[in-house]
């Protein structure tokens, strides 16, 4: 039997959520190692390892070291997953970028900013080559086993292009705007079975957009519903600012 | 014709006589506002007097999602899932809802008839009941009146308390035996009256969508449309689905499934080598009209909208389908009287 595929684990800017949600696979853990070899993962075990198959990284690339990391990566392994919000799209530490950096900074670090060089928070993608997306805030774990064993059996992972809306219709949701939120599904990725919206909540836009999204048709349906036009876009920044930059009137 | 006085204190009694016969599929309240069919548990909960379900029972035919077949790759075999027979009661059906019906009927027979949605259709029996229309309904526009009772085997007509009750087939007659309502000699009372309404016939609206590929109405629908697919979703005569295989976490074993898609869905019009022959959302809002008034119309003769209004209703944007087939029919007659 061939060897199995040797997987590490890292991460960047974010706070571990997605990292913790692989171990709270309590029902599948096993499974998983049955089909894999873990080789590196601070959070979980020690020591480092030079090459490996499959990368999982978690979190936003936000320092000059996250930069020089990234690579590192990226130069050992042969399959990059990003792994939720932060590492596919920037994340909720998107939203420092909608601001002149040096005045972030400053409101962080005060007069000691000239320690950390602190740079925009950048999805991975847009420093190295992502091969497959784990989204979500934390990632999906419906969609992390999907991507999982597509890759353990050496397929292609499908990776959904349509709104959180048709999740929703799937299971007959009463609509989240009926009961009076605000919901950011209609232009929001779906894959996460709409979990947000199944239990009471309104959909975030955790997953990031839909890959053609009519964000001048979100902001009239949010403005509609009550938000002031700085609102609508400010929500929709909470977790796709890079991806607005520049979009937004 | 014999019909029956269904006194409003008397319906539970009535859900529950049909609950000791077959499984009972009826509206039941959902969530803070809405409705949707549910199988019927405690006959007090099953609520007749109601706007629209979310999804119509087309859902129970054509599930929204469904799985087709089991596969073992470690034997490279599979099982076909098999559908068993059931005979259940729909209660509580408004007419535009089993019209939809009959529309599905055509499209799963016609051609290559399809195995699992005949097999959960076949043997259906079905309780219409009329409704009040709100302001999104507009069926009397195609055809389809609240207290029109085609393909019911009983028929409830609302009074102001209770219902007239009318068995309509042998099914029916079967299903009442043991229940003794008092007859009802008196007329029936008239539904009420539809507040939207497309102004021409199915065979007009074939004419003016023949000239209405160009119409600017579609650019314009699009700029405020997001592509959410909600409007083709709770459709009850949208019947496209998507085919997906999964395989589980044992990577030796998985299923074949099958789940609603739609055409206002980008991927929906993805192909092989990801090109997209629909791009644009105007382009898949055109497709989307002219599915129900053009495309099967111009083979049957008939609209393949029903007028239940959820397109409009849940639709977010606020997108109405009167209201962009009456600008088509608007614009053609114009341009028809217009000098050359």
């Amino acid at each position: 039997m061939a060897d199995k595929p040797r997987v590490a684990i890292f991460d960047f800017t974010g706070c571990e959520g997605c990292e913790l949600n692989q171990l709270n696979f309590e029902d599948q853990l096993l499974d998983i190692l049955a089909h894999v070899d873990i080789v590196e993962w601070r959070e979980a075990m020690d020591g480092q390892v030079d090459e490996y198959d499959i990368a999982f990284v978690e979190g936003s690339l936000s320092t000059p070291d996250c930069i020089n990391r990234i690579n590192e990566i990226r130069r050992k392994t042969k399959v990059l997953v990003a792994l939720g919000a932060c590492a596919v799209q920037g994340g909720v530490n998107g939203m420092k970028n909608t601001r002149p950096i040096d005045e972030v900074r400053q409101e962080v670090y005060g007069d000691d900013k000239y320690l950390f060089p602190t740079l925009p928070a950048l999805a991975l993608s847009s420093v190295v080559k992502v091969d497959y997306n784990v989204r979500g805030c934390p990632m999906t774990q419906i969609e992390f086993l999907k991507v999982f064993t597509s890759l353990v059996m050496g397929k292609e992972p499908i990776e959904p292009d349509h709104s959180v809306c048709v999740d929703c219709k799937l299971k007959e949701n009463e609509c989240v705007y009926e009961k009076g939120m605000i919901c950011l599904g209609p232009v929001t990725r779906a894959g996460c079975d709409a979990h947000c919206p199944s239990f009471g909540q309104y959909c975030t836009g955790c997953r990031g957009l839909v890959s053609h999204p009519n964000l001048k048709g979100m902001e009239e349906i949010l403005v509609e519903h009550g938000l002031s036009v700085d609102e609508a876009w400010k929500r929709l920044e909470l977790y796709n600012a890079n991806e607005l930059e520049g979009v937004r009137p | 014709m014999v019909q029956f006085y269904l006194e409003g204190d008397r319906i539970s009694e009535f859900v529950a006589h049909l609950m000791k016969q077959k499984p009972v599929y009826a509206p039941h309240r959902k969530g803070q506002k809405s409705f949707s069919f549910e199988k019927t548990e405690n006959a007090e909960d099953v609520v007749l007097d109601y706007v629209r379900t979310m999804h119509s029972i087309k859902k129970y035919f054509l599930p929204p999602r469904e799985e087709l077949l089991h596969f073992d790759l470690t034997k490279n075999e599979s099982d076909p899932v098999e559908i068993p027979m059931s005979e259940a009661v729909f209660l509580g059906v408004h007419s535009y809802d089993l019209a939809a019906v009959g529309r599905l009927d055509y499209n799963f027979t016609v051609g290559s008839p399809e195995k699992n949605y005949l097999t959960r259709r076949q043997n259906a029996i079905f309780i219409g009941v009329s409704f009040e229309p709100d302001k999104f309904h507009f069926s009397g526009s195609v055809g389809i009146r609240p207290e029109d009772s085609t393909g019911c085997d009983i028929f409830l007509t609302k009074l102001f308390d209770g219902y007239v009750l009318e068995i309509l087939t042998d099914k029916g007659q079967e299903l009442m035996e043991g229940l003794n309502l008092p007859a009802h000699d008196a007329g029936k009372p008239a539904t009420g009256h539809f507040h939207q309404h497309i102004f021409v016939p199915q065979a007009k609206l074939s004419e003016v969508m023949e000239h209405s590929y160009d119409n600017p109405v579609w650019e314009e629908t699009a700029g405020k449309c997001v592509g959410c697919g909600t409007c083709n979703l709770v459709c009850p005569t949208c019947y496209c689905f998507n085919v997906e295989e999964n395989v589980d976490i044992t990577a030796t074993k998985g299923s074949r499934e099958r789940h609603w898609d739609g055409c206002m869905l980008r991927e929906f019009s993805e192909v092989a080598g990801g090109e997209v022959f629909r791009e644009t959302l105007a382009a898949r809002q055109r497709h989307r009209i002219f599915r129900k008034f053009k495309y099967i119309s111009d083979q049957t003769g008939q609209p393949w909208c029903v007028g239940c209004g959820r397109c409009t209703t849940y639709c977010t944007a606020g997108i109405s389908i009167v209201s962009i087939v009456n600008r088509l029919i608007g614009d053609y007659e114009r341009a028809a009287v217009a000098p050359v």
